[in-house]
């Protein structure tokens, strides 16, 4: 399983790496000849309302989703880990601020804190980006807390601490490598997530602006036209499904291979 | 006397390992048989091939004829006739074998509700009496109570009591006391001797210690690696060993050891002191503040200890009496409330300022081999660090500062690229003392050091700290719950109990003449290696 979502991203980073290459059409290119064309020879996956290639802007939405699901997930991580790890480590009223943080945040639903801040900064990516950093971090905090927690009363931790080692050294070289498997795991669904959400946001107009070959805009612009022109809203529907079934079956592969390990 | 198991070529295998290899014996009525070993040599998994406890994955080959029916052949049904109610069985940590929210007595009377025709008030009071036979005090109390509320001792005591609700023939103990402080694993072991002798009870003892064994049992099996290696009555084998192996295990076993002489106690200056030492664990909260109280924990108080140059000093206490915080606030790890230490004379911080020049000179190792390293290092890497990190030697001379430092605590250079996770726990524990001896320090604390070892990596251990000790003139602080182990390598004990220090002195004079009765108790406890001595 692991080896197949492997395989799926993979496929996905070609894809998204040569897509000037595999692409038949200019993703852009308006063709009032070939309006709602059903799949075929020439437009591979058919095309949609102003004619453009739905191959071509799947194609080059691979591009859009991985940039949106590997660099939306960045600020929350090193956030996250940053503050959970500091908290967990030492404790006492660091660890008493941050999670009261991490409590505020956590009751309201993560879609609804993501929209309604994009909604406040106005659409876009970068605020998107945004959002996630103020919201996303939550998830990576807990775990690197809880992972710090028992670390820094295990025997290897207080070792380096008899050895005189400063607590930055001790936290960089032994608490966080030795934290790091469920994050890891956490940080392939999250990718996930972040896609997903980042396309939802483009259906609802408040992410990438269309005319963008982003799949969730795709979604919405063949909303209309559903249930005669499918293709429009289904590729790229079904091009997320296997982007996202690629990270997910990664995480889960690599869930199974550190318990093991441990 | 009859034959009550007869176990023929039992063979188990997980896969491609074979966990246990054709192991034939017999159990006679009445008898108790001890199988000793060290950790994965097959005798837990013997034990539980017999009560077919093993997981679906094992094969087991074989016979085990038991009142004339095979145990590995017959259907489930007739084989839970037999468990529990003709077979008991004990285990390791009682605290994961009693239901948590059931109470003692209830426990107890599951057995009994179960596998007899009793109802009732017949049941409360056999439960009653089952606890006093287990010599649990005030039996009508403590059937009360939850497992939680128990020392680990009596919950042993309860799962025994348990185990024999149904007066079985045969009691399978799987290594019952090795989770116990040595006076209440003596208890239990002169119980379990008791109630062979009264009860008739069979019995099959699992161990890793043979004086535990020979206390309990009139026969023998030593096993290693999956196979027997000998058998016969314990009086023969310790005494007459005929196997490599079993001579081993004998020799490495504190009463037997030969060791090299412990240094000479010295007469100069104390090098470390600690002075008046009172140290709490939590408190100050803001309940406590508002009910005036100091709160927390007491886990050391008023201790005063002085070690003199090239001295080994022992700690010697069970298990939450304070020995570990006391040496724990020698390296810095806890600050006392109240105390000072001395380093060679001068009272030094271990927890302020001068804490990395005071922990060159003073290292601590640490009880569990494999937690003590850091999994994602290798052990080149975790010996060479504090090399690096603090500039012990040019970092041109840390590759070969470390190979010399593998060589004198004995670690084939081949392993300097292994991870802790493909070592054995005796390596791991070399690897620590390799690490902690690359801060060339003058006093190296060892807390439990050996506890966590099998015998003969024990020994090994226990000569490399006195060869380590001899060889670079170091101080020790030894701390153990074993007081055979201290009696063996110390030139002074400290015994603890409760947070105090109750006794001190010169390790004969404290061996030979107690003054506490507490003392007495200990070194009452320490499993020796004759045969019969319960």
């Amino acid at each position: 399983m692991f080896v197949i979502g492997v395989a799926l991203v993979l496929i996905w980073g070609l894809i998204a790496a040569a897509a000037p290459l595999l692409a038949t059409h200019d993703p852009y290119a308006i063709d009032f000849a070939a309006i709602l064309k059903a799949p075929g020879a020439e437009h591979w996956f058919g095309t949609d309302n102003v004619g453009r290639d739905t191959y071509s802007r799947v194609v080059y939405g691979a591009r859009l989703a991985l940039y949106i699901g590997l660099l939306g997930v960045v600020a929350p991580l090193v956030i996250g880990m940053t503050i959970g790890l500091v908290a967990g480590y030492f404790g006492g009223w660091v660890d008493t601020v941050a999670m009261r943080l991490v409590d505020i945040t956590v009751p309201f639903p993560f879609f609804v804190l993501v929209l309604s801040i994009v909604a406040v900064l106005g659409p876009g990516i970068e605020n998107y980006f945004i959002a996630l950093a103020l919201v996303g971090w939550v998830g990576y905090a807990r775990l690197a807390r809880a992972e710090a927690l028992v670390l820094r009363q295990s025997e290897f931790v207080l070792a380096a601490r008899t050895m005189g080692f400063s607590h930055g050294y001790i936290l960089l070289r032994h608490v966080l490598p030795n934290s790091l498997s469920p994050i890891v795991v956490y940080l392939m669904t999250d990718v996930t997530l972040v896609i997903l959400f980042g396309a939802a946001l483009g259906f609802l107009g408040m992410g990438v602006s269309p005319p963008a070959a982003e799949w969730g805009v795709m979604i919405a612009e063949g909303q209309t036209y559903i249930s005669t022109a499918w293709w429009i809203s289904f590729f790229p529907g079904l091009a997320m499904v296997l982007i996202g079934v690629g990270f997910a079956l990664i995480g889960d592969g690599l869930a199974r291979m550190l318990r093991i390990e441990r | 006397m009859s034959t009550l198991l007869e176990v023929r070529d039992l063979s188990v295998r997980f896969g491609q390992t074979t966990a246990v290899d054709g192991i034939s014996f017999d159990l006679e009525k009445g008898a108790s048989l001890g199988i000793v070993g060290e950790s994965g040599s097959g005798k837990s998994v013997t034990c539980r091939a017999l009560m077919r406890l093993l997981p679906p994955a094992a094969k087991i080959s074989g016979s085990a004829l038991y009142d004339g029916a095979d145990l590995l052949q017959m259907p489930l049904p007739q084989l839970n006739q037999i468990r529990g109610k003709r077979i008991a069985m004990i285990f390791q940590s009682p605290a994961s074998h009693l239901d948590p929210l059931m109470r003692i007595g209830d426990q107890v009377a599951e057995t009994l509700r179960k596998h007899t025709q009793m109802r009732g008030q017949e049941i409360r009071d056999e439960v009653l009496r089952l606890l006093d036979v287990v010599r649990i005090p005030d039996p009508a109390r403590w059937a009360r109570a939850y497992p939680h509320q128990l020392s680990g001792g009596m919950k042993q005591r309860a799962m025994i009591a348990g185990a024999l609700a149904c007066q079985p023939d045969l009691l399978l103990a799987d290594e019952p006391t090795t989770a116990l402080d040595a006076t209440v694993q003596k208890s239990v072991l002169d119980l379990l001797a008791q109630l062979r002798r009264e009860q008739n009870l069979s019995m099959i003892f699992v161990s890793h210690d043979l004086g535990a064994v020979a206390r309990v049992c009139d026969d023998l099996l030593v096993m290693r690696r999956s196979k027997l290696m000998e058998s016969g009555p314990v009086s023969r084998v310790i005494d007459a060993p005929q196997h490599d192996y079993t001579r081993k295990l004998i020799a490495s076993h504190p009463d037997r050891l030969t060791l090299r002489p412990v240094a000479e106690a010295s007469t100069g200056a104390p090098l470390i002191e600690g002075q008046g030492l009172r140290i709490r664990y939590g408190g100050r909260s803001l309940a406590d503040l508002i009910a005036g109280r100091e709160g927390g924990f007491v886990a050391v108080q008023n201790a005063d200890l002085a070690v003199r140059p090239g001295e080994t000093v022992g700690i010697v206490g069970e298990s939450g009496s304070g020995k570990s915080t006391l040496a724990r606030s020698l390296v810095g790890l806890v600050k006392p409330q109240r105390g000072t230490v001395c380093f060679d004379g001068t009272p030094a911080d271990p927890t302020g300022k001068g804490r990395v020049a005071y922990l060159r000179e003073v290292q601590l190792i640490y009880q569990h081999p494999y937690e003590a390293l850091s999994p994602r290092m290798t052990v080149a890497r975790a010996i060479a660090e504090p090399l690096r990190r603090h500039r012990l030697c040019p970092p041109r001379e840390v590759k070969d500062k470390v190979a010399d430092l593998m060589e004198q605590v004995g670690i084939p250079t081949k392993l300097a690229d292994r991870y802790p996770g493909q070592l054995s726990g005796g390596e791991c524990q070399r690897v620590a003392i390799a690490r902690a001896l690359a801060f060339d320090p003058k006093v190296l604390i060892a807390d439990e050091v050996t506890s966590a070892l099998d015998v003969t990596l024990q020994a090994q251990v226990m000569d490399l700290l006195l060869k380590l000790q001899k060889d670079r003139g170091l101080t020790m602080i030894f701390i153990s719950h074993d007081l055979g182990v201290i009696r063996r390598l110390c030139n002074s004990v400290i015994v603890m109990r409760q947070g105090q220090i109750v006794e001190s002195g010169p390790t004969g004079a404290v061996f030979d003449n107690p003054r506490e009765a507490y003392t007495r108790q200990l070194i009452d406890a320490i499993p020796h290696l004759h045969a019969g001595a319960a």
